[in-house]
């Protein structure tokens, strides 16, 4: 890179950072600043880190090649099939349906200026740090997942439309396939965040206390205080139950006494910047950190009602049902 | 690595969980708890009518059988939502128009009141998806699916 080339990305630099921190946040009526509106957190950056870039920063060339790789999956799903195609082949894959479905996001995270190659910055490689009994708790999980067939109590949250799949409501909120869509309304004494799926609300009691630890909720229980400008959310108390949070791009396995601290800062009309910590002895050997740009996201957040058209957990339970009874066929 | 490994462009899409087939093995459920490898299809015929509902939609055809009986057929696809947001709604997809789906059987091979399939492929009959417009990225087959062997 030669001297001029230097001082202009030098320049370009300071002068994101200068965006940042000259922006000042609107205030609601309270005078706190003001988080308020959809966002999204839909993005191509993997929670951790690819192997092929060990480094947290990627270049521009790189993110530009990882969003056209995105670009060009993407048209060749919605590429059209051959009209004579045969039907899929017995014994393959099942798959699922249409990319034209899903909505994972065509960008790379971008933060302060960095584009981001996972969305964990720490530990320093972006691994989640599991400890060698977590990681066996966490396939043990798994398993139970594929092979709990016996009634809806052992199918996972999200299937049971309880809560949503994956991380999605979190905390700590993390990307999945699609409604990556958050609404972030704030009252007097409270925030509440509504993720697009299961009508999975937070409310963030400002200033309040945890409930005994034997009260445990779905996202656990969230209170918070102002840090500046910064809402500082602290979760405790999880529901043993959410201690998988599988989906397609990360299956993550976090102890029901997990803390979980998140960090939102508005850092421009159309920006909040989210960061977390997650601290959980039990399951990790270290705490593990993490930052995702939410988006201003063209808005409105659409209902997701899971229950009324949940026709996939009956069809898998009696699908079990007549695999046990042709089994059974073929032993007598 | 350098950009012309030939190992670079599927290490990305496994590692970004990016579509490699136009498919998505593992959303709100397993598609292969619901459904059976065993038990491909091939049905064409005209929509009857779409549920846009959660967790997933649905599209019912009649499908055309070989001797010109029509049997009913569900086809399962994704949320809604994610149309919505590319400017698609319910009148985009209207009774009465032919498709085809490639898919498979649900693994309950009930009928009552129709037959199940997922919607692995659903076109036009000339081959077109009947929709578009997605930012479009899905799910490889990475051992994701917790039906699958899990990563260690």
């Amino acid at each position: 890179m030669n001297t001029i080339s230097t001082i202009c990305a030098a320049s370009m630099l300071l002068m994101a950072t200068a965006a940042r921190a000259d922006y000042a946040a609107p205030r609601t009526a309270a005078g706190e600043p003001d988080l308020q509106g959809v966002w999204t957190n839909a993005t191509i950056t993997p929670v951790e880190r690819m192997n092929f870039f060990p480094q947290l920063v990627l270049t521009k060339p790189q993110a530009d090649m990882l969003e056209q790789r995105t670009r060009e999956f993407a048209e060749r799903g919605s590429a059209p099939t051959d009209p004579d195609a045969p039907p899929p082949e017995a014994g393959d894959d099942v798959g699922g349906y249409n990319s034209f479905w899903i909505d994972a996001g065509t960008t790379v995270a971008l933060v302060n200026g960095e584009y981001r190659s996972s969305l964990i910055t720490s530990p320093a490689d972006g691994k989640l740090p599991y400890t060698p009994a977590a990681q066996a708790k966490r396939v043990q999980l798994l398993m139970s997942i594929r092979d709990g067939l016996d009634g809806p109590e052992q199918r996972p949250l999200g299937e049971r439309c309880l809560v949503g799949f994956g991380s999605t409501s979190g905390p700590p909120m993390l990307p999945v396939l699609y409604n990556n869509n958050y609404q972030i309304v704030q009252a007097p004494g409270s925030v509440m965040i509504l993720a697009e799926m299961n009508h999975d609300a937070r409310i963030v009691r400002i200033g309040g206390e945890h409930p005994p630890t034997d009260v445990r909720t779905w996202m656990g229980d969230s209170i918070g205080h102002w840090e500046g400008d910064t809402l500082v959310v602290e979760t405790t108390n999880f529901h043993p139950a959410q201690s998988m949070r599988a989906c397609i791009r990360y299956q993550i396995y976090m102890s029901a006494n997990a803390t979980v601290t998140e960090r939102f800062t508005r850092v421009a009309h159309d920006q909040i910047l989210y960061q977390f910590t997650v601290d959980d002895a039990e399951a990790f050997s270290e705490p593990w950190s993490g930052e995702i740009p939410m988006r201003a996201s063209e808005g409105p957040i659409y209902e997701y009602a899971c229950h009324e058209g949940n026709y996939s957990l009956p069809g898998i339970l009696a699908g079990a049902r007549r695999e046990a009874r042709t089994t059974d066929e073929g032993a007598e | 690595m350098k950009f012309t490994d030939r190992k670079l462009p599927t290490l990305i899409v496994l590692a970004l969980g990016i579509l490699v087939v136009p498919t998505a093995t593992f959303a709100h459920h397993a598609f292969t708890a619901e459904f059976d490898g065993d038990a491909p299809v091939l049905l064409r015929g005209k929509v009857t009518r779409v549920e846009w509902i959660n967790p997933h939609a649905w599209v019912h055809l009649d499908a055309v059988q070989e001797d010109g009986t029509t049997v009913a057929w569900m086809v399962e696809g994704g949320t809604p939502n994610t149309l919505l947001r590319a400017g698609i709604n319910k009148n985009s997809l209207v009774p009465g128009t032919e498709i085809v789906v490639r898919g498979y059987q649900s693994k309950d091979h009930a009928c009552t009141p129709s037959c199940k399939a997922n919607g692995r492929d659903v076109t036009f009959p000339d081959g077109r998806k009947i929709f578009m417009g997605s930012s479009g990225t899905g799910a490889p087959r990475d051992g994701a699916d917790p039906r699958e062997p899990p990563r260690t």
